[in-house]
C-alpha cells in the first residue's frame, strides 16, 4: 500500500482531518508572525543556505577540523559507514559500561537507523523522553512529524494511554494535567538512566563542538545527570564556525513552531572537565555521501529539521505524517526518502500538488517542490513508473507536437465525449468523477470559434473609454 | 501593439470561451491579438508527470510556433510559469530564453500596460479571488501569505479592485492550493477533493458569489467538486467560475456595443454542470 | 582493512561539489528602539517574566515564584542569594529533585528573543538548574545584545566545556499543540535585571 492508499484512508475520516489540518495551519501561522517581526528574514535565508551550500563543499576538510578540535576536549569520535555500524558503536560503549537504562532525545537520525529496537534487543531498557516521542512510544509507533512527534493523536486518545501505561486517571483529558503524569513518570527515569542519547542540530568545525536545541529540557536533564552522553550526527550537520550557529538559530525556532528561540540552546564542546563523564560523538554517513554526489538533490542535505516544510504542506496536514510511511514525512521527506530508496518510495514524489509553499517556507532554500518534480523525472526513466502510464503520455505528447493530430484528436475526443450518456462518460474516469463533475465539453474549441469570428467581416473595435478622473481616486 | 495569444490546450477544448473573452478584452484595449494556429500545449502534463523528453518535444513545439512574437500572452499563470520558469532549464540557449521571457500570464500582461488605471466598467458582485499556486510562486504575481512581507502586487488583484461594484472577499486561506495539480488529481484523489471541497467551504464562508481565477484548471476542480457534492445532497456550493479574463470581458460588455452573448453559446460564462 | 573514517572521507571527496564560497557576514541588525519593551514582550511569549531591580538588595525588591521566607530548598550561584537546604549540601541528582529554587549568573542578554547566555560553573549546577521547579536568572540590565549576531561576537569559540541560551521555563506544546509549562525542568523562569 503506497501513499495514496493510506492518505485514502486518513482522509475518510472528515471530522479528524480537518483537525489535523488546522492543528497545522495554526503552526505555520505562528511561523508567519514570527518571521512578520524579523526584519532582515530573508537575508537570514540567504546566509543560511550560502553557508550549507559552501559548507557541502568542504566535508572532508570540516569533519577532520571537527575531529581534531574535539579530540582536543576530551570527546571521542566515532565514524559509521550504515545504520547498523553506527546501532554497533551505541551498543558497545553501552555493553561495555554495563549500561541497562538509557534516556534518549529527539533524534531523527536515530529513528533512521533504527536504534532503539536495536538496543532494546540487546536487553537495555531505551526510554524517549521527549513528551511526543514518548507517547509515539509507548503506542508502539513512529512519530508522525519531525519536530511534533505525536500530532496526529487527540488528547482523549493520550488520556487513555496514560491510563493504562502510567496508571493516570482513565478518563484524564487536560494538556496540562497529562503532561504532568508523564513528568513524574518521566524524571524517576532520568535519575536513573546511565547514559543519554541526543542528536545534534549543529556541529561546528571550528570548536569540535555541537549544539542541542529542546523545549523540554529533555535532552539537557538526559547529558546533565548520567555519566555518559552519546550524541549522533548526520555528515550534513556541520558548519564551519561558530559564529555561523546564528543565523540558523534565528530561523530554526522561528520556522518550526514560532517561537524565537527554543526554551534551551546547549552547547557541548567535550565533557566536563574534573568529572568522570564521557561525551562520545557518533558520526553517520548512511546514504547521505550518495546524496551528496548528486548535483539535482544535494542541497536537500541543508535541511535543519524545522518542520516548516510539513505545517505548510497542503497534503502533509490532509494525509497525515503516517501516510508517508517513512522516517521523515512531508515534502523534505518525499525527497530524502526517495533518495534513500527510490523503489519502495517511488509514490513520494507524487504525493505533491507543486503549489510551493514548502520551498517559501524552507529556512535555507531548498528549492523542495523543484527537486520533487526532478525526482518524477528520474523515476521515469529508472523503470519505476507503469509502463502503460509512459507509454499512454507519450504517445499523447507525440500527438500534441503535430498540431493537425492534435486538432482531429480533439474534435474526435469531444464527439465522442458529447455522444456518451452522461453516466457511462463519467464511468470511463473514475478517479476524477467518484467527487467531481467532468466540465460540460464544448461543441467547439477555441481554435474553430476564432476561425469563425476571423471570417465575420470585421466589427468596428470596441470602445475602452479612460476612466473618468474623480473615479481614479477612489 | 501586435500580440500572439497561446490559449492553454484544456481551454482550446473544454472552454473557449476563455479564449474569445480574452480577445474582446485584449482588442477592446487597442491591443493586435494574433492566434497562431500551430500552437497546442506547453507541455506542462507531460513534465509534471515525470515525462521530461515529451515535456521537452512541447517545448522546442512552443518555441517554433512563438518565435517570431515579441509579447506572447497566456490564459494560465500555471502554462506561462512553465515556459517562464521550467522551459529554459531543459532547452539551452539564447533564443529559448528569450522567448521564454517574452511570455506573459494574461492579468500580469494587462496591468503592465497600465489596463488597471482604465474604466473596467462594472461587476456588482462579491468576487473570491482564487490565488494560482504557479502564478503567485512561480511567477511572483501576488505575495504568497508565508512570504507576506515581501508586499509584491498581485495584478489580478489590481485588476478586480479598479472594476467598479466588484467587492474583493476575504478567505480564511488567502492562498491555499486547490489541489487540482495535474495527475496530482487523479492519482492523489482522496486529498485532491479535500483540498478543493476544504477551498470551497472557505468561499462559501467568505460569502463569494463568483470564484475567478488566473487559472481555469482550479476552476475545473473547484466547479466539478462543488456541482457534484450539490447532486449528491451535500451543502450547496452554488458559485459562478470565471476566468479573470471572462469576468472581465463580461464587465466591459456593459460599457462596451459589442455584446458577449455568443461565448455564452459556446460552453462559455457561466458555471455549467 | 579500510577504516569507517578513511572510507567515509573518501566517499565525501569522490561526491565533493565544485567550491562555493563562504558567504560574506550579513550587516548585523540593530538594536530594537525599546529594547526593554521587546525583551519583555518576547520573554512573555516564552513563558517567563521578566523583572527590574537594584543590585544591593534585590533579593528583598524581586516578585519571588513562592513566599521566600518558606523556600526550604535553594541553589544559587550569587552570594547574594545565599543557597540552603540540599542546595548546599546535595551530594546527589536525587537530591537536587527537592530543590524549591536554582538562582543563575547569565553574562548577557539577547534581545531579539530574550535568551540569557549561561554557563554553569560546575556539572550539578547545570542538573540544579534543570530539577528545580523554579528558575531565577539574574543579568547585569547593562548586558544586553540585540541579536544573535552580536551574541557570538561575545561568546569566544573556546569559551568552556558546556554553555547554554535559557529562554522561559522548560515547556511541550506536544499534546494537541497545547503550550504547557514545566516539561521536565522548571515550571517558571525569572529573568531579573539588576541596574545601580
Amino acid at each position: 500500500m503506497g501513499h495514496r492508499e493510506r492518505a485514502r484512508e486518513f482522509v475518510a475520516d472528515v471530522d479528524r482531518t480537518r483537525w489535523h489540518d488546522q492543528a497545522l495551519w495554526f503552526v505555520r501561522s505562528k511561523r508567519d508572525q514570527a518571521a512578520d517581526l524579523v526584519p532582515d528574514w530573508e537575508a537570514l535565508r540567504d546566509q543560511a543556505s550560502a553557508i550549507k551550500r559552501s559548507a557541502l563543499t568542504e566535508l572532508p576538510e570540516l569533519w577532520r577540523e571537527f575531529e581534531e578540535h574535539a579530540t582536543a576536549a576530551g570527546t571521542v569520535v566515532h565514524w559509521a559507514r550504515d545504520a547498523h555500524e553506527h546501532n554497533e558503536i551505541v551498543a558497545g560503549l553501552l555493553r561495555d559500561r554495563s549500561v541497562r537504562h538509557v534516556v534518549k532525545s529527539k533524534s531523527m537520525l536515530t529513528e533512521e537507523c533504527g536504534l532503539n529496537s536495536y538496543l532494546e534487543a540487546e536487553g537495555i531498557e531505551v526510554i524517549d523522553t521527549d513528551l511526543g516521542e514518548r507517547i509515539v512510544q509507548l503506542r508502539g509507533e513512529p512519530p508522525s512529524h519531525i519536530v511534533m512527534p505525536a500530532i496526529h493523536l487527540q488528547r482523549a486518545e493520550i488520556g487513555e494511554l496514560f491510563a493504562k501505561e502510567m496508571g493516570s486517571a482513565p478518563d484524564l483529558d487536560d494538556p496540562t494535567e497529562l503532561t504532568d503524569v508523564a513528568r513524574r513518570d518521566l524524571r524517576d527515569r532520568f535519575l536513573k538512566a546511565e547514559a543519554g542519547l541526543t542528536g545534534i542540530n549543529f556541529a561546528i568545525a571550528e570548536t569540535g563542538g555541537f549544539v542541542v536545541v529542546t523545549n523540554e529540557g529533555n535532552a539537557d536533564l538526559g547529558t546533565a545527570l548520567p555519566g555518559l552522553h552519546i550524541a549522533s550526527v548526520g555528515l550534513e550537520k556541520i558548519i564551519p564556525q561558530q559564529k555561523d550557529l546564528a543565523p540558523f538559530l534565528r530561523l530554526l525556532a522561528r520556522s518550526a513552531t514560532g517561537q524565537a528561540i527554543t526554551t534551551y540552546t546547549s552547547h557541548f564542546r567535550g565533557p566536563r572537565p574534573r568529572s568522570t563523564q564521557e561525551l562520545h560523538v557518533v558520526i553517520v554517513d548512511n546514504g547521505r555521501s550518495q546524496l551528496l554526489g548528486r548535483p539535482a538533490f544535494r542541497e536537500a542535505l541543508g535541511c535543519i529539521r524545522c518542520g516548516a516544510c510539513l505545517n505548510t504542506c497542503p497534503v502533509y496536514r490532509r494525509s497525515g505524517g503516517h501516510s508517508y510511511s517513512a522516517t521523515i514525512p512531508g515534502p523534505i521527506g518525499s525527497v530524502l526518502e526517495t533518495s534513500r530508496d527510490p523503489a519502495t518510495h517511488a509514490e513520494l514524489p507524487h504525493a505533491c500538488s507543486l503549489c510551493g509553499s514548502c520551498t517559501d517556507v524552507c529556512p535555507v532554500r531548498i528549492p523542495l517542490h523543484h527537486q520533487l518534480l526532478a525526482w518524477r523525472g528520474e523515476l521515469a526513466l529508472s523503470g519505476h513508473h507503469p509502463a502503460w502510464r509512459r507509454f499512454s503520455l507519450n504517445l499523447v505528447a507525440w500527438l500534441f507536437v503535430r498540431p493537425t493530430m492534435y486538432r482531429l484528436l480533439g474534435r474526435f475526443a469531444r464527439g465522442i465525449g458529447r455522444r456518451l450518456p452522461p453516466t457511462l462518460r463519467e464511468d470511463l474516469l473514475p478517479a476524477w468523477t467518484r467527487q467531481r463533475h467532468l466540465p460540460t465539453i464544448p461543441k467547439s474549441s477555441f481554435r474553430e470559434l476564432y476561425r469563425e469570428r476571423q471570417r465575420q467581416p470585421k466589427r468596428p473595435r470596441p470602445q475602452a473609454q479612460p476612466r473618468p478622473r474623480h473615479e481614479r481616486n477612489g | 501593439m501586435r500580440v500572439a495569444l497561446f490559449v492553454p490546450c484544456y481551454i482550446d477544448q473544454l472552454r473557449p470561451g476563455v479564449g474569445l473573452a480574452a480577445l474582446d478584452v485584449l482588442e477592446a484595449f487597442g491591443f493586435d491579438v494574433v492566434f497562431p494556429e500551430a500552437q497546442t500545449c506547453c507541455g506542462q502534463p507531460f513534465l509534471t508527470a515525470g515525462e521530461s523528453r515529451s515535456a521537452k518535444s512541447l517545448f522546442h513545439h512552443y518555441l517554433d510556433v512563438f518565435e517570431d512574437f515579441d509579447q506572447i500572452v497566456t490564459l494560465s499563470g500555471s502554462c506561462a510559469a512553465t515556459v517562464r520558469c521550467q522551459l529554459p532549464n531543459h532547452v539551452p540557449g539564447s533564443r529559448a530564453k528569450a522567448i521564454a521571457s517574452h511570455t506573459f500570464e494574461f492579468c500580469e500582461f494587462l496591468v503592465a500596460h497600465d489596463v488597471a488605471s482604465r474604466n473596467l466598467g462594472h461587476f456588482p458582485h462579491r468576487v473570491g479571488l482564487h490565488a494560482s499556486c504557479h502564478a503567485l510562486r512561480e511567477l511572483g504575481l501576488g505575495t504568497p501569505s508565508e512570504l507576506r512581507h515581501l508586499g509584491r502586487p498581485d495584478p489580478a488583484r489590481s485588476l478586480l479592485s479598479s472594476i467598479q461594484g466588484l467587492q474583493l472577499v476575504d478567505l480564511t486561506r488567502s492562498d491555499e492550493c486547490c489541489g487540482f495539480g495535474g495527475v496530482f488529481s487523479v492519482e492523489e484523489e482522496a486529498v485532491s477533493c479535500r483540498m478543493g471541497l476544504d477551498r470551497l467551504a472557505d468561499h462559501q464562508l467568505a460569502g463569494s458569489e463568483v470564484i475567478t481565477s488566473t487559472d481555469i484548471s482550479c476552476l475545473f476542480q473547484l466547479q466539478g467538486l462543488g456541482a457534484k457534492s450539490q447532486a449528491s445532497g451535500a451543502p450547496g456550493f452554488e458559485f459562478r467560475m470565471l476566468h479573470v479574463a471572462e469576468l472581465l470581458a463580461e464587465s466591459l460588455a456593459g460599457i462596451t456595443s459589442q455584446s458577449t452573448a455568443t461565448q455564452q453559446e459556446n460552453g462559455g460564462l457561466h458555471g455549467t454542470s | 582493512m579500510v577504516t569507517a573514517r578513511e572510507e567515509i572521507l573518501e566517499r565525501l571527496e569522490r561526491a565533493r561539489p565544485p567550491a562555493a564560497a563562504r558567504p560574506a557576514a550579513m550587516p548585523e541588525p540593530s538594536m530594537p528602539i525599546d529594547p526593554m519593551a521587546t525583551l519583555r514582550d518576547r520573554l512573555q511569549d516564552a513563558g517567563g517574566s521578566l523583572q527590574f531591580a537594584t543590585r544591593s538588595g534585590w533579593t528583598e525588591q524581586i516578585q519571588w515564584p513562592v513566599e521566600a521566607t518558606t523556600l526550604r530548598h535553594v541553589y544559587s550561584s550569587l552570594n547574594a542569594m545565599p543557597g540552603r537546604g540540599v542546595g548546599l549540601s546535595s551530594k546527589t541528582n536525587h537530591d537536587l529533585a527537592d530543590l524549591d529554587v536554582c538562582v543563575l549568573a547569565a553574562e548577557f542578554v539577547v534581545i531579539e528573543n530574550a535568551a540569557a547566555w549561561q554557563r554553569p560553573g560546575c556539572l550539578r549546577e547545570r542538573a540544579a538548574a534543570l530539577l528545580a521547579t523554579h528558575l531565577i536568572v539574574v543579568a547585569n540590565a547593562t548586558e544586553i545584545v540585540a541579536t544573535m549576531h552580536q551574541a557570538y561576537a561575545r561568546i569566544a569559540p573556546s569559551d568552556a566545556s558546556f554553555g547554554w541560551f535559557l529562554c522561559g521555563p522548560s515547556k511541550t506544546a506536544d499534546i494537541e499543540q497545547s503550550l504547557v509549562l514545566g516539561a521536565h525542568g522548571p515550571r517558571t523562569m525569572s529573568l531579573i535585571l539588576l541596574s545601580d
